[in-house]
């Protein structure tokens, strides 16, 4: 369960160029829901996530992620509480472009303290369940965008998370990996994952899975009307 | 301008305790407006700021206390290379005797390493709770060492620009008294009632600290110290020196030594840091300090190892005891 309440965000605050990109966002998120937050750039939907995953801290207000407080979590919880809770997948991917798609997934948990053969086994999950288990041992940078994206999100699902985050996540796909990846979030979304996406894709309007589609505009949720 | 305070020691000394106290001075500022309005169940933007800004100036705080803990050593370093400058100093024994406010700058050192020890404990305990439920606590007790640390900045002035280097100080031979051929230890003690107390404050001190006797062990580690410093002086030092004569506990701090007074009083003092940090975090926090309790019992076994090596080494290298 994800609750804002009265969630605000002024970047730059008390300058001349302080900008509040959210205002007072009240929304609630519940467990295996599928939602979409749509709405033009600077909207507001990429700080939302931001907050959501607390790799940023709001100006005001409070967000609660399966009752615990994440709006006022210190950096050393924050960090904690990604590692176990979120998947976050980004648009321009933020892969390791030396590493192979494997040693890319591993990454979020090699301080886990899992032995071997477990990150093994979760990776090869992981990979299997975004598609991209052929290109296991494959170098990062010679792959295709859709291939990145499949990458990234095996990334993202490695250590379990219960709560999914994409952030434009089609953004830099054609059509048909679009396709591919929104027929992936189906599969996590019937996996029970609780998922946000944030987008501003047509694509991702009127389908069957997605529970509710919350348009954002000048950092507030549709005609400021707040959950 | 007196020669004492253009030497490049002093020099480098005073300019890295005005930086540091520059910025716990700032720190402190900040700390009293944090104080003034902390509410860590507000979700207002002046909560928010708040929450930054003392993170902030905690991480200053805890930088700068790293660096104060450090210049420790490097201000007994600092005494004792100042006694080629001193008349009659042979070691930071004369050069702290040279005028009245060199003791009490020391001790006051010595108070304020400790506190500040104890203040970083707190403030670790603070980062690992997720409510910084420390915060009121911690930033109270900077302050308060904030204060002490003001007074030792004002010490340390006076006492660098009060050092004359035309006046003669009386050295450790006359401090340490074994020129008055007079007993100097307190309370009547002998040495192998010394050595006794000695032995069996260690002793209860790992028992204490074992057996979870938190109050207990901080009283022992704190007559420990009491009682190894005139151990350290009055017996283990004759054995660093090789001589029953030399009683001082600066001139094993010099190369002479091996500088062995740096280990001997550093596993010492943190010794009884680790003590106290054990016995005042696990009954006051009601927190496990199994680490703590390893490093202190470490610390406190090395220093008597070391000690004592000295007295054996001697006995197995001159078949006799001094």
């Amino acid at each position: 369960m994800v609750i804002l309440e009265n969630i605000s965000k002024i970047y730059h605050e008390g300058t001349p160029q302080a900008f509040e990109a959210l205002r007072a966002v009240s929304m609630k998120v519940n467990p295996g829901e599928c939602v979409v937050l749509s709405g033009v750039s600077g909207s507001g939907k990429s700080t939302l996530l931001a907050l959501i995953a607390a790799l940023d801290k709001p100006s005001r207000g409070k967000i609660v992620v399966n009752g615990e407080l994440i709006s006022k979590l210190p950096d050393l919880h924050a960090s904690a509480y990604r590692a176990k809770t979120i998947g976050v997948i980004f648009q321009h991917f933020n892969l390791l472009e030396s590493l192979s798609v494997e040693e890319n997934v591993i990454v979020p948990l090699i301080h886990s303290g899992l032995h071997l053969s477990t990150i093994d086994s979760m990776a090869k999950k992981s990979m299997e369940l975004a598609a991209i288990s052929h290109k296991a041992s494959q170098e990062v940078k010679a792959l295709s965008g859709g291939e990145k994206q499949r990458c990234a999100i095996a990334r993202a699902l490695v250590h379990e998370p219960e709560l999914i985050l994409c952030d434009e996540p089609t953004a830099n796909l054609d059509r048909e990996n679009s396709l591919k990846f929104i027929e992936i979030l189906h599969a996590l979304q019937d996996l029970g994952k609780t998922i946000i996406v944030a987008t501003h894709d047509p694509l991702f309007e009127g389908l069957p899975f997605v529970n509710r589609v919350l348009h954002m505009e000048d950092g507030q949720l549709e005609c400021g009307k707040n959950e | 301008m007196n020669e004492i305070v253009m030497n490049n020691e002093v020099i480098v000394y005073l300019l890295s305790e005005t930086l540091l106290y520059i910025l716990l001075f700032i720190a402190s500022i900040v700390t009293v407006g944090v104080l003034k309005k902390w509410n860590f169940n507000h979700f207002t933007t002046e909560q928010f700021t708040l929450e930054n800004r003392s993170y902030l100036v905690m991480t200053i705080i805890l930088f700068a206390i790293v660096l104060k803990i450090i210049l420790l050593p490097y201000f007994v370093y600092t005494i004792n290379a100042l006694s080629d400058l001193v008349p009659g100093a042979m070691c930071g024994a004369g050069v702290i005797k040279a005028n009245a406010y060199g003791n009490p700058l020391l001790l006051i050192k010595i108070v304020i390493l400790f506190l500040s020890g104890l203040w970083l404990s707190i403030n670790h305990l603070d980062l690992k709770a997720k409510c910084y439920p420390y915060m009121k606590m911690k930033s109270w007790f900077f302050l308060f060492i904030f204060l002490l640390m003001s007074a030792e900045f004002l010490l340390d002035i006076l006492y660098f620009t009060h050092i004359e280097t035309t006046k003669p100080v009386s050295c450790c031979s006359v401090i340490f008294g074994q020129t008055a051929g007079v007993n100097s230890l307190p309370f009547g003690l002998d040495i192998p009632k010394l050595l006794t107390l000695f032995y069996l404050l260690f002793g209860l001190i790992v028992l204490t600290i074992l057996s979870d006797m938190a109050w207990l062990s901080m009283v022992a580690s704190l007559l420990f110290g009491v009682v190894a410093y005139y151990a350290v002086v009055y017996f283990f030092g004759t054995y660093i020196y090789a001589l029953p004569t030399h009683k001082c506990p600066f001139c094993m701090l010099q190369d002479h030594y091996w500088y062995v007074g740096y280990a001997v009083w550093g596993l010492l003092l943190l010794g009884i840091f680790f003590t106290l940090d054990n016995a005042l975090i696990s009954s006051l926090f009601h927190r496990k300090t199994e680490r703590v309790k390893k490093i202190s019992l470490l610390l406190l076994g090395l220093f008597v190892l070391l000690c004592s090596s000295y007295v054996v080494v001697y006995y197995l290298k001159n078949g006799v005891l001094l």
